[in-house]
């Protein structure tokens, strides 16, 4: 149980990453799988390996604790409507759940059976109309909201879809899947329009005759220029988790990869990646082997990052301030921590 | 201890009469579907081995001792099966439906989280020492005395070269063939004709009569021997072993690698086969071991059932022992790339067929499968159990002459509730 206080007010101070500090944190007693931030940044949310969902005031301290209970297996992906008043979770059990984000005890306002087999993202769009999901059917799911109806299917994954977005134009969806398959389907039409094939963010491990690819998050970047995907590069061994971890930046444009972000001193996987106002990456990540995980700080098109925060464990999921002054950080070991990228008050 | 010390030939221990009869009318009711080689089969009174073997270490908790909801149970729910109050992983909808042909083993303590030795301990049924694998007991024991194919054949793309038979004779040990195509060399070379292999083969004889006389020479004359034997056997079934599946079974099994495998361990099975292992790989889960397991199982289920709906369509199940397991499970703890590692403390397994009694769950773990709860078994009394499933006992010595060497751990016994 942490004691640390409330963190303080947001100061006037420049951005500057290399002063990184903890300002809030969160302790749970089993696995986290992901965080995010409502977009107030009121409330910090994780996921666990105990089938709930955790909800933590900012500024609360870990007394703040609300448990959403509902799904029946683990949830790695969350989503907000855009005033912050409905959660969307994906849920292994097959079901998106509708949540009231600040509810004082959250009960689920909707189950939606969404797919067969985990519901593995979702993602509103920017009005909060409209909800896009991936599920382990190899279907991508296109929801209108509130009313939770199923719009459009679109068919085209022969593996296992990871991660669905919408592009900033909101006409077209981007779409990763196992093998590292990006597809752009047309939301109108349902049609999928191009492909490319990421196979470096995939391996097929000759030994234990198994895939290993997909994306662990996904983001565009505000012009929708760049398709922004962490995972991980160069499989050796998929069933000891030894690759290593990498950013994609894919020119959305002329649907081709851009930048590869990888830093070779570290094996395993990227779980959480976002972009920072300022122009830079923050990304989030796993180990293999050792037990430090890791926040990097890239700008893109360099070589390594111009700044690593080393974790205590695996990190598994990232999320960002729309100011971005703050970040939060859900790992293994049960710790959701706040950081704040500012020099110390 | 039931150590019997006195000369007790395992030939004499075999009981076939009572199995003859049954399966004799089983054969003519089935006669519209059988082929005369599975009929023959049947009529003889033969029983099978079939091994599936999923390399690694299977997850205990994706498949046979879910824990929904608990610390370690993962992000899988627990089905209902066939067989009320059963639960399994909803990993296997398809055995689901058939759990009232197969048993479960929840409390196997197999104290070892090595690979080699977990492997060893769970053929061998000892964890120590140089005993035959239990395919090469049952090839021994099992096997008509005119075999049509090797009596132990082990369907694997890979797999260590292990000293199967050890004491026992060298045509019962195993026999790889990799994966759905005959061995490299089967076929007789073309400018070897007929006659010339026939006098080569009596000149072949002629020298191992002479050598054999020598002191020790006849074990490995009998080795060389039961080589040839062994390809001669192959060749006469090339055809069996290059069959391309029907577009039906490929369907039905799956077009992957182990589902073709599966359906050439169906057809070596119905054409007289005494042991078939065939090998899953790609278990061993460090790494990601939902998304694999969902992958491996999702390969592994249908393909299984398929097979052992063919196996009791032609009326084998009542004569053919069928084993899943692996050389251990996985932990409870799921560590940080999600992936589960190696864990020999609760390990389960999947037993059906002939002699086991369908339908029961023996032992359990604690509210986590952290540990055995109840009924607490290693694969020394799994061991046990094959064999008196098979109608061989496994207290009795191995028939080697001038030694006594019982064929089970005389430390160990059957699983008495699992036998029919």
């Amino acid at each position: 149980m942490s004691n640390r206080p409330a963190p303080p007010p947001l100061p006037d101070d420049p951005i500057d990453v290399k002063q990184s500090h903890v300002v809030a944190e969160f302790q749970h007693d089993v696995a986290l799988t992901t965080c995010r931030l409502d977009p107030q940044a009121r409330f910090a949310f994780a996921g666990a390996e105990d089938f709930n969902v955790y909800r933590w005031s900012v500024d609360g301290g870990n007394e703040s604790k609300t448990v959403f209970s509902g799904h029946e297996s683990w949830v790695r992906c969350l989503d907000f409507s855009p005033d912050g008043e409905r959660l969307y979770t994906a849920g292994y059990d097959d079901r998106i759940g509708v949540w009231d984000t600040a509810a004082a005890k959250p009960k689920p306002l909707e189950m939606i059976e969404a797919h067969k087999g985990w519901v593995r993202w979702v993602k509103v769009n920017r009005d909060g109309t409209r909800l896009v999901s991936c599920g382990n059917d190899n279907l991508i799911k296109l929801w209108s909201l509130p009313d939770g109806k199923l719009i459009q299917e679109f068919r085209g994954h022969e593996r296992h879809p990871y991660a669905v977005l919408f592009h900033p134009d909101e006409q077209r969806l981007a779409s990763f899947d196992l093998m590292g398959n990006i597809k752009e389907w047309d939301i109108a039409s349902g049609k999928e329009l191009r492909s490319f094939e990421a196979k470096f963010m995939w391996g097929f491990d000759q030994k234990f005759r198994a895939d290993m690819g997909g994306a662990r998050d996904m983001i565009f970047s505000e012009d929708g220029k760049t398709l922004i995907v962490a995972g991980l590069t160069n499989v050796t061994n998929a069933f000891a988790g030894v690759h290593n971890p990498m950013i994609l930046l894919f020119n959305w444009e002329n649907f081709e990869p851009q930048h590869k972000l990888t830093d070779a001193s570290y094996k395993g996987m990227s779980w959480g990646v976002r972009t920072h106002p300022e122009g830079f990456l923050a990304a989030v990540g796993a180990p293999q082997g050792g037990s430090k995980g890791a926040i990097w700080f890239w700008k893109p098109g360099e070589e390594k990052p111009f700044h690593t925060v080393t974790l205590s464990h695996c990190g598994r999921g990232l999320d960002m301030t729309a100011d971005g002054r703050r970040i939060a950080v859900a790992q293994f070991d049960g710790l959701l921590k706040i950081y704040q990228l500012t020099r110390k008050s | 201890m039931r150590r019997d010390t006195g000369c007790h030939r395992i030939d004499h221990a075999l009981s076939r009469r009572g199995f003859l009869a049954g399966t004799a009318a089983g054969a003519a009711a089935m006669g519209g579907v059988l082929t005369p080689a599975q009929a023959d089969q049947l009529q003889s009174g033969q029983k099978r081995l079939l091994q599936v073997f999923l390399q690694g270490g299977f997850s205990q908790f994706e498949t046979f001792d879910p824990k929904p909801g608990t610390k370690y149970g993962g992000p899988f729910r627990q089905i209902e099966t066939s067989v009320p109050g059963m639960m399994i992983c909803e990993l296997l909808p398809h055995m689901a439906t058939r759990m009232h042909k197969l048993s479960i083993i929840r409390s196997i303590n197999l104290r070892t989280n090595d690979h080699g030795k977990g492997r060893l301990f769970m053929e061998k049924g000892r964890n120590v020492g140089e005993f035959p694998y239990v395919g090469s007991v049952a090839a021994k024991y099992l096997a008509p005395p005119n075999p049509t194919l090797p009596t132990y054949l082990h369907i694997t793309t890979r797999g260590l070269s292990d000293n199967t038979n050890a004491f026992l004779e060298a045509q019962h040990a195993q026999m790889k063939l990799p994966g759905t195509k005959a061995p490299d060399n089967l076929a007789r070379p073309d400018k070897l004709t007929v006659e010339a292999a026939r006098r080569r083969a009596d000149f072949r004889a002629q020298l191992n009569e002479r050598f054999s006389g020598g002191k020790g020479q006849s074990a490995f004359t009998e080795t060389f021997d039961s080589s040839f034997e062994m390809a001669e056997r192959l060749m006469s079934q090339k055809g069996l072993l290059e069959a391309e599946p029907s577009g039906k079974d490929l369907e039905r099994y799956g077009s992957h690698p182990f589902g073709r495998r599966c359906v050439l361990a169906r057809n070596l099975l119905q054409n007289g086969a005494t042991v078939v292992k065939v090998t899953h790989h790609g278990y061993d889960t460090h790494a990601e071991n939902f998304n694999f397991h969902l992958e491996q199982l999702g390969e592994f289920d249908q393909t299984f059932c398929m097979l052992l709906d063919d196996i009791e369509a032609t009326g084998m199940l009542d004569s053919t022992l069928i084993m899943v397991y692996s050389e251990f499970g996985r932990t409870p703890k799921i560590n940080q790339r999600y992936g589960r590692d190696h864990w020999g403390a609760s390990v389960s397994m999947a037993l059906g067929g002939a002699g086991i009694k369908p339908g029961v769950t023996v032992g359990a773990t604690n509210k986590e499968g952290t540990e055995v709860s109840d009924r607490e078994v290693d694969a020394g009394h799994l061991f046990h159990t094959y064999f008196s499933a098979l109608g061989i006992d496994p207290t009795a010595d191995h028939n080697v002459p001038g030694k006594s060497i019982p064929i089970g751990d005389p430390a160990k016994s059957s699983i008495k509730e699992l036998l029919v």
